[in-house]
Formats: C-alpha cells, sequence, structure tokens
C-alpha cells in the first residue's frame, strides 16, 4: 500500500466522531472471531468447513434473535442511564399467557385471526409490565435497579400463578397453538423478526427525536431537565419499549420450544445486558449505538458456535464468555483514555 | 539574585498527537507569588499539574532548589512539599474538615505512627495550627459539605501547609468566590510570602494579579512567551502576549430603550426570593450582581419554572405568566443559559450539532425524523455569527473549549429567536478572546431588541455589558443602579452591607 | 492495535481447551449426547457410567454437552451437534415439548437418535431406552399403601406428594402411577403437593412450608431421591422427622446415593430407577458396528423396589460395580 492511502485512511479515520470509531473498532473485533472461527472450525467428511455452513450460520443467528431482540430495547434503557432486570421474567410471562390463550381456544373463528390476537395479548401485558416499571421508576424517581427487581420477582410469580407453575404444553397436532409454533419457530421467520426489529431500532436512535431524547436524558439528566426535555415520558416509554420487545421475545421462545414456560427466561436480562455492553454502551448512559449492540449479540453468538462446535465443555464456555465481556470493556476504556 | 527554589526548563508534553507543552519553562523563587497567565489551551494548567505531579512532562528538566528531581505523582509531589489547590477543590464533601486534612497525609501518618487507632482527638490536635493560619474558624468536625466554597477552599490550602508544602499551585482560586472570601483568600497568601512559601497563581482575572503577584508568566499554545516583574507590565501588554494580537476594550454605550417592558417581577416570593420586583425592557441589558447564594440564579429558576412562585407575580410581554415547567417556559419564547455548563448545560457525550439543537427539534424534523441536512446547515449559520470553529460538528462537545462550549449553549438561544433570555454567568472560566467574542454576542443580542439577565461575578463584566444592575442581597434586591453611574465598589458595597429594598440612583 | 493481537492470542489459545480432538490411525465412531442437567446426580451418575463404558469399547469417541436445565441452550447445542453430522446422536431431553422438534431435524439429516430415559411428545427418535415411571409409580402407591394399612389397620393416612419438573414424563408418570392405585383408597389423602424441580434444596424449602401447615403427616413420596432426603432434613430440623416416613425414587449406588439412605434409616423405601445408560451403550455400539442392525422401537429396563431389608446386600452390589 502506498504512503497516500495509508495517509488519507489516517485522516479519515480521525475525521470520524468517536462513535464511528467505535463501531469500527467492534466490526474489526467480531471480523477477528468470525476468522478464528473459521480457522478453528471442524470440517465435514468432505472437507468442507462446517462453521462456514449457511445451516450454521443461520442456526447462529436464529440462537441469537431472542437474546438479540431483548438488546434492542435493553439499549435504549441502559441509555437513559437505567437498567431493566424484569425482562427475563417479562418473557416467561409472555410465553405462558400466549400458550395459555392459545391452547384454551376450542372453536375460535380463524386460525389467523386466534394467532394475531393471542400474540397481541401477550404483546399487550408485557408492554403493560414494562409501562408500569417505567411509571414508577419516571414518576416516583425510584432507581431502575431496583424498580425491575421487583418486577423480575413479581412478574415470574405472576406467570407461575397464570399457569399454575406448571409448563402448558403446545402439541405437534394439527390445533390453533401447534400451528402457532410450527409457523413460528421457522429459523425464516425468526431470524426475520430480529433482523426488522433491529433496523426499527436502529433507525429510531439514531434518526428520531426520540432517540435523540434517549441519549441526552442518559447524558445529563440535569441538563435535559433544563433544556426541557420530556424527561418523564421518555422514560415510560424506554420502559414499555423494553416490556414489548421482551414480550415479543417470549412469543418467538413459546414457539421455538413448543409450550409456555412460567420458568423460561432466567438469567436473559444478564446475556441482554451483556451483549449491550460488548457492543460499547456505557452502563452509565449516553453512548452507546444499536449498530454496537447487534455486534455484540453477533459477537457472543459466533463465539459460543465457535466453542460449540469444538466440543469446549460449556463450563468453560461460560468462563470464557466472562472473559470477553471483560475483554471488550477494557478495551473500549483504553480507547477512551487516549482521548 | 538568590537561586530559584524551582525550575522547568524544556518541558514537552503531549496528549495522543496534540502538543499540549513544546519546550515550556517556569522558574520560581522562594517566597514569591508568580502569575501563570495565557487562554484556555496555553497550557498553563498542563504545566502546572506537571509541577504538582498530576502529569508527567514526556521530557525536559525539573530542578528543585538546584538538583534534579523526578515526581511520579502526587505523593512524591507531597514529599517534596509541593501541592496543588484545584478550581474544582478535590475535597471529600461527606467526611469532616479533620479527615479530609489527614486523609493520605504523609505528615500526619510520620506524627501518628504509633497508634493502632486514629483518635478524633488526633485529627483535631494535627488540624488546628493549620486551620488557625488559614482564618478557618469552622470547626474540624464539621463535615466539608456544610461549607461554603470559600471556607472549602481555606480546608484545601490548610492541607497543603500541613503537607509542610514549600511550593503551592493555586489553578483559578478565586472563580467561584465573591469578595470577601477573596480578601481573605489575598491575605492569606501575603502571610504565606512572609512565611517563605511560595505561590504558582494560574489565573485569567488580571486586577487580581496585579494585586497580589509579584512576577507573571505567559504562555501561549503550549509555549512560554515571556516572564516579566508585575511592575514592568501592564494589561494591555499581558492580553496582547496572551492572544498575539490587539485587543481593544470597548464599553456599552447608553442606548435609548423602549418603554415597553418585556419582563416584569412584582413582588415575587419563592423558597429564596423575598419580595423581587423589576422590570426588564426590550433590548435592555440588566445585569444582576450578588455574592454567591445571594439569589441570582434564583430569579432565573422562578422565570423559567424550576422553583414555584409563593407570592407576586410575573408578567412577560405585559400578559401574567405563570410558567411551571421548563418546557412552559421554552413554550413562551424564554431561553436560559445555565451556571455550569457541564453538569447543567451540554450533553458532553452528543456532538456539538446535537447540543445545539437540543431544545428545538421539532424545527428540523418531520414525522419525529431528524433532518440532519437541515439542522446542519442551521448550526454551521448559527456558529459562523458565533465565530466558532470546530473541525466537524458531529465530534463530541466535550472536544471543545471552554469557551467554544458556552457559545454552543448561547448558540441554543439564538436558534429559537427568542426574545427574553437569561444568562448565568456566561464568561466563567473561559479566555479572554471567547469573552469577547461573548460581549459581542450580547451586544447583539440588546440590538435585536431582546431582553437580556445578565448575571456575573465579574464586575467589570457587568460594568461594561449592562444598561443596569440589580444587587441581590440575601434574597432580596438591594439596589437598582445605571451602569454607567456607578463604580465597583458601590455595586460591592450594596452587595455585602446595605440592608434590603435600599434603591440606589436608577 | 496491541489489544487486538491480544485477544487473537488467547483466542487461539482455545483449541488447547477443546476436547476429544482424535488423531488416531484406528477408526473412531463420533458419538454426541446431549444431556439435560449434569447438576443432578441421577443425570451425572449417567454421564459417569456412559464415559467408562464408552471408553471400555475403545472405538468410540464420546463428547457431552451440558445444557444445565435451559432448553433453548439445549436445542442450540443439539443443533451444533447436527452441524458436525456424529455418527449417532444420544439426547436425555430437558423438557418434551421443547427438544421434540429439533430431534426430528436430526433424524432428517440421517444421524440415528437415541433417545435416554425421557420421553418425548412425537416419536422422533431411532428408539426410546427408558425404564417405565407408570410401573416405579405403581409400585411407589402399593408401597405406601401397605404401609399405611400395617399403621392404622386401614386404609387410611395423610400423604404428602413432592413433584420433580412438571413438564418432565418422569415426574408426570410417577405421579400418574402412584395416584391410580391410591384414587381406590379415598382415605388415604394427598394433603400436599409441592413442586420441588428435583432439587434437594428446594425440596427442603417446599417441605419446611408444608410443616409449618399441616400437623399431622404420615408419609412423604417425593418422585426422586435428592428431594425425598430435603423432606427429610426439613422435618429434622423441626423434630418431626419420626413422625413421617420418606420414599424416594432413583436409588443410585455410592456413598451418596438413595440405597444408602434406605440402609441408614433416613427414606423408608426407594425405587432403583435404572440409568437406562448400559442398555443404551449396548444398542448403541451394535448400532455403530453393525449397520445392517435395526433396534426396536424401544426398550424398557425394569426398576427394583429397595426397602431396609436388601438395602445393605444392593448397596454393596452397586458399590462394587462402580
Amino acid at each position: 500500500m502506498s504512503i497516500p492511502v495509508i495517509r488519507s485512511f489516517i485522516s479519515f479515520w480521525e475525521r470520524m466522531n468517536g462513535q464511528k470509531q467505535d463501531a469500527v473498532k467492534s466490526l474489526g473485533a467480531l471480523a477477528v472471531i468470525f476468522i478464528l472461527a473459521v480457522l478453528v472450525s471442524p470440517t465435514t467428511a468432505t472437507g468442507s468447513n462446517i462453521f462456514l455452513q449457511l445451516g450454521n450460520l443461520t442456526d447462529v443467528l436464529r440462537q441469537g434473535s431472542i437474546v438479540g431482540i431483548i438488546s434492542l430495547a435493553m439499549t435504549f434503557v441502559i441509555l437513559t442511564g437505567g437498567i431493566d432486570l424484569s425482562v427475563g421474567s417479562i418473557l416467561a410471562l409472555s410465553t405462558t399467557v400466549v400458550a395459555l390463550v392459545l391452547t384454551r381456544w376450542q372453536h375460535g373463528p380463524s386460525y389467523p385471526l386466534e394467532i394475531a390476537t393471542a400474540i397481541f395479548i401477550a404483546l399487550l401485558v408485557s408492554t403493560t409490565s414494562g409501562a408500569l416499571s417505567g411509571a414508577i421508576i419516571a414518576v416516583f424517581d425510584v432507581q431502575p435497579f431496583v424498580v425491575t427487581l421487583a418486577g423480575m420477582i413479581g412478574i415470574r410469580g405472576l406467570a407461575k400463578w397464570l399457569s399454575n407453575n406448571a409448563n402448558v404444553d403446545v402439541g405437534f397436532g394439527q390445533d390453533v397453538a401447534s400451528t402457532f409454533a410450527a409457523i413460528f419457530r421457522g429459523k425464516t421467520i425468526t431470524i426475520a423478526c430480529y433482523a426488522i426489529l433491529a433496523a426499527v431500532f436502529y433507525i429510531l436512535l439514531s434518526r428520531t427525536i426520540f432517540g435523540r431524547y434517549v441519549r441526552a436524558v442518559g447524558d445529563n439528566e440535569r441538563a435535559a431537565l433544563y433544556a426541557g426535555l420530556p424527561i418523564r415520558r421518555v422514560k415510560l416509554w424506554v420502559y414499555s419499549l423494553s416490556g414489548l420487545l421482551a414480550g415479543f421475545a417470549g412469543v418467538l421462545y413459546a414457539a421455538e420450544n413448543h409450550q409456555g414456560n412460567p420458568n423460561a427466561g432466567v438469567g436473559y436480562e444478564l446475556d441482554a445486558i451483556a451483549a449491550v455492553v460488548i457492543g460499547g454502551t456505557r452502563l452509565s448512559g449516553g453512548k452507546g449505538t444499536i449498530a454496537g449492540t447487534i455486534i455484540g449479540t453477533l459477537m457472543i453468538g459466533v463465539l459460543t458456535n465457535m466453542l460449540r462446535l469444538n466440543n469446549v465443555d460449556s463450563n468453560v464456555e461460560m468462563m470464557i464468555k466472562g472473559g470477553i465481556i471483560l475483554l471488550a470493556v477494557a478495551l473500549q476504556k483504553q480507547g477512551r483514555q487516549a482521548r | 539574585m538568590p537561586n530559584p527554589i524551582l525550575q522547568l526548563s524544556e518541558i514537552d508534553k503531549s496528549f495522543d498527537g496534540t502538543h499540549a507543552l513544546r519546550g515550556a519553562s517556569f522558574s520560581l523563587f522562594r517566597g514569591e507569588v508568580h502569575a501563570l497567565m495565557g487562554e484556555n489551551g496555553a497550557g498553563k494548567s498542563t504545566l502546572a499539574r506537571i509541577i504538582a505531579g498530576a502529569t508527567s512532562a514526556d521530557n525536559g528538566k525539573l530542578l528543585l532548589e538546584g538538583s534534579p528531581v523526578v515526581i511520579n505523582g502526587p505523593r512524591d509531589a507531597q514529599r517534596v512539599g509541593i501541592s496543588i489547590i484545584f478550581q474544582e477543590l478535590d475535597l471529600f464533601p461527606h467526611l469532616t474538615v479533620a479527615e479530609n486534612i489527614a486523609i493520605g497525609n504523609h505528615q500526619f501518618s510520620r506524627q501518628f505512627k504509633q497508634r493502632r487507632f486514629v483518635r478524633v482527638a488526633d485529627l483535631d490536635s494535627f488540624c488546628k495550627p493549620f486551620l488557625d493560619q488559614v482564618g478557618l474558624t469552622r470547626s474540624p468536625r464539621c463535615e466539608v459539605r456544610t461549607l461554603t466554597t470559600g471556607e472549602r477552599q481555606l480546608v484545601a490550602i490548610a492541607r497543603a501547609l500541613s503537607m509542610r508544602a514549600r511550593i503551592i499551585v493555586m489553578d483559578e482560586p478565586t472563580s467561584s468566590l465573591f469578595d470577601d472570601a477573596v480578601e481573605r483568600l489575598f491575605k492569606l497568601i501575603v502571610e504565606l510570602k512572609r512565611q517563605g512559601v511560595s505561590v504558582v497563581y494560574v489565573s485569567h482575572k488580571m486586577d487580581e494579579i496585579f494585586r497580589i503577584c509579584d512576577r507573571v508568566t505567559v504562555m501561549r499554545d503550549g509555549q512560554t512567551i515571556d516572564t516579566r516583574a508585575i511592575q514592568d507590565v501592564s494589561p494591555a501588554e499581558l492580553i496582547r502576549m496572551m492572544i498575539g494580537k490587539e485587543w481593544q476594550s470597548r464599553d456599552r454605550k447608553p442606548i435609548e430603550l423602549s418603554s415597553e417592558a418585556i419582563l416584569s417581577f412584582s413582588g415575587v416570593t419563592t423558597e429564596k426570593l423575598r419580595d423581587v420586583s423589576f422590570d426588564l425592557r426590550k433590548g435592555e441589558v440588566l445585569g444582576i450582581a450578588g455574592l454567591l447564594g445571594s439569589g441570582r440564579s434564583e430569579i432565573g429558576a422562578a422565570l423559567i419554572g424550576l422553583d414555584r412562585c409563593k407570592q407576586g407575580r410575573i408578567a412577560v410581554r405585559g400578559n401574567p405568566v405563570s410558567i411551571g415547567s421548563v418546557r412552559e417556559a421554552l413554550a413562551a419564547r424564554i431561553r436560559w443559559v445555565p451556571e455550569d455548563r457541564k453538569l447543567e448545560g451540554l450533553m458532553m457525550q452528543m456532538s456539538i450539532q446535537e447540543n445545539c439543537t437540543i431544545s428545538d427539534l421539532g424545527a428540523f424534523s418531520r414525522a419525529g425524523f431528524v433532518k440532519r441536512k437541515r439542522e446542519y446547515n442551521r448550526t454551521m449559520e448559527l456558529f459562523h455569527g458565533l465565530s466558532l470553529k470546530a473541525a466537524s460538528t458531529d465530534l463530541p462537545v466535550s472536544t471543545l473549549s471552554g469557551g467554544n462550549q458556552q457559545k454552543v449553549l448561547l448558540s441554543r438561544c439564538l436558534l429559537a429567536n427568542s426574545d427574553l433570555i437569561f444568562l448565568d454567568d456566561p464568561t466563567r472560566g473561559i479566555d479572554v478572546g471567547a469573552k469577547e467574542d461573548i460581549y459581542k454576542i450580547i451586544e447583539q443580542l440588546a440590538s435585536q431588541n431582546k431582553g437580556i439577565l445578565l448575571v456575573s461575578s465579574e464586575l467589570p463584566e457587568l460594568l461594561r455589558c449592562c444598561d443596569r444592575i440589580l444587587v441581590m442581597r440575601e434574597g432580596a434586591v438591594a439596589a437598582e443602579l445605571t451602569a454607567g453611574n456607578t463604580t465597583q465598589e458601590e455595586i460591592l458595597t450594596f452587595a455585602t452591607q446595605a440592608p434590603a429594598q435600599v434603591r440606589g440612583h436608577a | 492495535m496491541k489489544s487486538l493481537r491480544v485477544l487473537a492470542t488467547l483466542l487461539l489459545a482455545l483449541p488447547a481447551i477443546s476436547c476429544n480432538r482424535t488423531t488416531s490411525g484406528k477408526r473412531q465412531f463420533f458419538v454426541a449426547f446431549s444431556q439435560a442437567n449434569n447438576a443432578e446426580p441421577y443425570r451425572a451418575a449417567q454421564n459417569e457410567l456412559m464415559t467408562r463404558l464408552f471408553t471400555q469399547a475403545g472405538d468410540v469417541n464420546l463428547v457431552i454437552a451440558d445444557a444445565q436445565q435451559d432448553n433453548s441452550k439445549q436445542i442450540a447445542q443439539v443443533e451444533t451437534f447436527i452441524r458436525q453430522h456424529p455418527d449417532l446422536l444420544i439426547v436425555a431431553p430437558n423438557e418434551r415439548a421443547a427438544l421434540t422438534a429439533v430431534m426430528g431435524e436430526a433424524m432428517e439429516q440421517k444421524i440415528p437418535v437415541i433417545c435416554l430415559e425421557r420421553d418425548i411428545l412425537q416419536p422422533n427418535y431411532t428408539t426410546l431406552v427408558h425404564s417405565d415411571n407408570i410401573v416405579i409409580g405403581r409400585m411407589a402407591g402399593e408401597f405406601i399403601r401397605d404401609y399405611l394399612i400395617g399403621k392404622y389397620k386401614q386404609p387410611k393416612g395423610n400423604v404428602v406428594e413432592i413433584h420433580g419438573l412438571l413438564g418432565v414424563e418422569a415426574a408426570i408418570n410417577r405421579h400418574k402411577g402412584a395416584t391410580d392405585v391410591l384414587a381406590a383408597y379415598p382415605n388415604i389423602k394427598v394433603i400436599a403437593d409441592p413442586v420441588a424441580d428435583w432439587i434437594q434444596a428446594r425440596a427442603k424449602d417446599r417441605m419446611t412450608e408444608v410443616l409449618r401447615g399441616q400437623s399431622s403427616i404420615d408419609v412423604v413420596y417425593a418422585h426422586n431421591d435428592p428431594m425425598a432426603v430435603g423432606a427429610y432434613l426439613a422435618a429434622k430440623e423441626l423434630g418431626r422427622e419420626h413422625e413421617m416416613i420418606f420414599v424416594g425414587v432413583d436409588g443410585l449406588g455410592g456413598p451418596a446415593g438413595g440405597i444408602k439412605k434406605v440402609a441408614d434409616g433416613i427414606l423408608a423405601a426407594t425405587f432403583v430407577y435404572p440409568l437406562c445408560v448400559d442398555k443404551t451403550v449396548e444398542i448403541a455400539l451394535q448400532m455403530l458396528r453393525n449397520p445392517s442392525f435395526h433396534p426396536a422401537r424401544e426398550y424398557t429396563v425394569a426398576p427394583q423396589l429397595v426397602t431396609p431389608q436388601n438395602a445393605a446386600e444392593l448397596y454393596k452390589q452397586t458399590t462394587l460395580t462402580q
């Protein structure tokens, strides 16, 4: 490469603002992990690389979609300087509600309508849970950690109570519940849902007024107040969206697992937060992108897949995941100190 | 000529490719008060931090009493007797005065080495001599957060003295003080001089420097321009050295004011204000002076809807209003620039452009989507008028200097074409060149028939920019003065001694 | 850039940690085993026995994945195994509904599948090796009835039934079998039926709650031994352990297993629920080595009642072979 090209690249790099630089760095890390996964991947009997198989790559996307969807909304919550610990429980509630509604339906009008209604009810319940947390946080100024912690416990209790602590099985027959599962467990649908939601939230954060407000509130809430921003409304919306997406993830989960499960989603809030943090969003709020979160989700997905293809013990897998989170945060800190 | 106690030469320092210091030098005699001046970004803060061990130089020589010394951190600095008092005092608000002095203090550890447990009586006995020395009468057992800013500064100095500091670096020590605390500080500095302690005085304030300093060193663009004895130099010369060009002082000419009042307070009482009444006319700049806590910012808080009016009326453009929130104030075309740009004004991680338009996104968007191009064009237009130059408006606002950050806040007022503007200490902590720009902007706004309320701690600034000056004392109006007819002394008198409700010549 | 280099080096060290990369000349069969939850002692015993038997066989490379009781994780692990196209896939499903579809995918990819011990909703496997939990439930019901008749001279009494994970076939059938027997005796009442998900600590907590609410309990019937022991500990803390008897299921050997607990008098009875691993390995090796071998659709391994009478003898037997 000739010197002028290098120089123009360097000046291009320096003129990019900090956020774009961070995104490129994250992308670079993802590329490194991807290449590594290709290199260490086992091969089939015919010699083709297993990791690069289209089926495997789409598996990775599908496996990461549910937590990925939750992470999208979690990005918004963390950007406002808050946190939502209740998303795993909301997911459980959503799976339970959608399975209960579908399996209780004996003589409905038509399958598409019943399925849509069940999904709608599940989403309504989830969004309301999120909105409740959001209202308490916004109006009574209680710490998000505490409010959503209470939500985490209480909402799971609600889910267990609704189903009498039993799983609500969705069969493999011809009834409406089985049809729902057959449609929504498909890889294409799941990945498409994630992709569409990712695009929507990307635009929401980077192009809309609401997105600006979210970042401003997290960056400096006092300054946002003095600048006349509708802080309470922003917070209420952000937690409602978190509930909505957790509910959506729950619908997909119910289809994938063929059951409503009030014990589902334990620990999913931490996985979502991990993806958000690896993607470059700071827990203190104000700084972060959806692109980063998507990259974080993909990084975890590719890493996990690489480890599993090489049959690394799943406990070692968890230790490595923990290490990656620390590494990611340390790298981000390095970049910041230099400025 | 005695030997300098401290000598720095050929100091270079870079941060990530930017040269903060290039071949800088500095020397300090025993018992000298030596001013360090320069615009923001000139390198004086960096140099001060190198002296105090908060940062280390990339290369260069550091001689203490003639012998080379290596200072790798604050503990080394403490050991060789150098202390720094930061502009934002680094005290622990929830610890007591005595604890703040004793914490991390080698002298204290040495004195009480034998003890397994620290007793409160030990803390008291250790601190007393130094508290007496600085003249702080508060009990060493009260928590620092209950002290005023001036008292806190005395605690910081007492701490430096307790560490047997021979050299004390003071970074903008009077920026948060009003004149009675300033007087106390100056008396203390004179006393320290007498005891042979040297002071490095980093400041922008010309009158202070000429009052207490012996020599002054001017820095510009990371280089030491010159060091002169204070009696051999004039303020204009210093400014010329700092900004490298001629600087004209301009005074506000008295103007014909319209009789229309754009704002009137009648008997307004809030939690902090008592029966405040005044009028602001279109095209007028009304200054608000007073000690810290006298109610200056609280007038703005009442206006903008942050404080509730318990009694009295506020009328805007002739109509009585009751503004309950900041949004209502913005809707009524009232704008304000808060006192602390970092804590209350800007979103430091967001871009320059975003900070400028954050209150008015409705004007730059359609159906909730922000039209970046429109936003960019308008902000560039504004910045041009404000002489604000930035490499890119997408960079975070934290990359700008203090003066430019303040301009971004001001640009918000211009953006919405509001006609009632409240400015709370807009030139605090910014360099001379930027200050001039801001004075020009204020003049411009006034000439557009807008009403401006200007709160300031700098009396010369008030005299220069304002038509009238409201002096606040303990939450009430102490006096209403005409800028052209009054003096700094008169303002000060009303701020500190006059009973409330005395009206001066208006 | 330096940090990226560090990251790359760290990740390159990974292959060293991964297990089971075989390079020997002899043909090795790759057997993948997706286990539901290594934390349960029953399953840990399964893993250990399976590893030992396959190692003895000499031509099998066995990889075990632990789903840690998470359905989504197990589905993902099975999917990843499918990608690697093992010679044989063994699955111990965490929950019936969740794993059915993905095992169907394995079948579609022409991978032979052995479903171990737990059934699924549809027969998406080559063969199912299990023990009949209904038989166990029935045996337990009979044992309880006989004990109560012995105690009160008539079939009456208060029973507490502690359930395992509700979606699992074992829990469903151990409950059903016992209920079928006891339903004929209206005076034998099940006064509480808490759920403890197979876990001892949870059973202890649930039992404590039940003890506070019930003044007279005759029998505690738990769907596995750890839960029965948990209930015993709860009763012991409140000084009521002699008021009732404790019946469990699993009957594992070794010092921590149910047989020893019966020998020590903590449990009144347990049922050896076979690990089903012996049979599985036997069938697996036949399937691997003999391509024309077609296994039966299902294999049932018989359970055995353990009481203080035969506990000591059984313990010696099972612990020796372990």
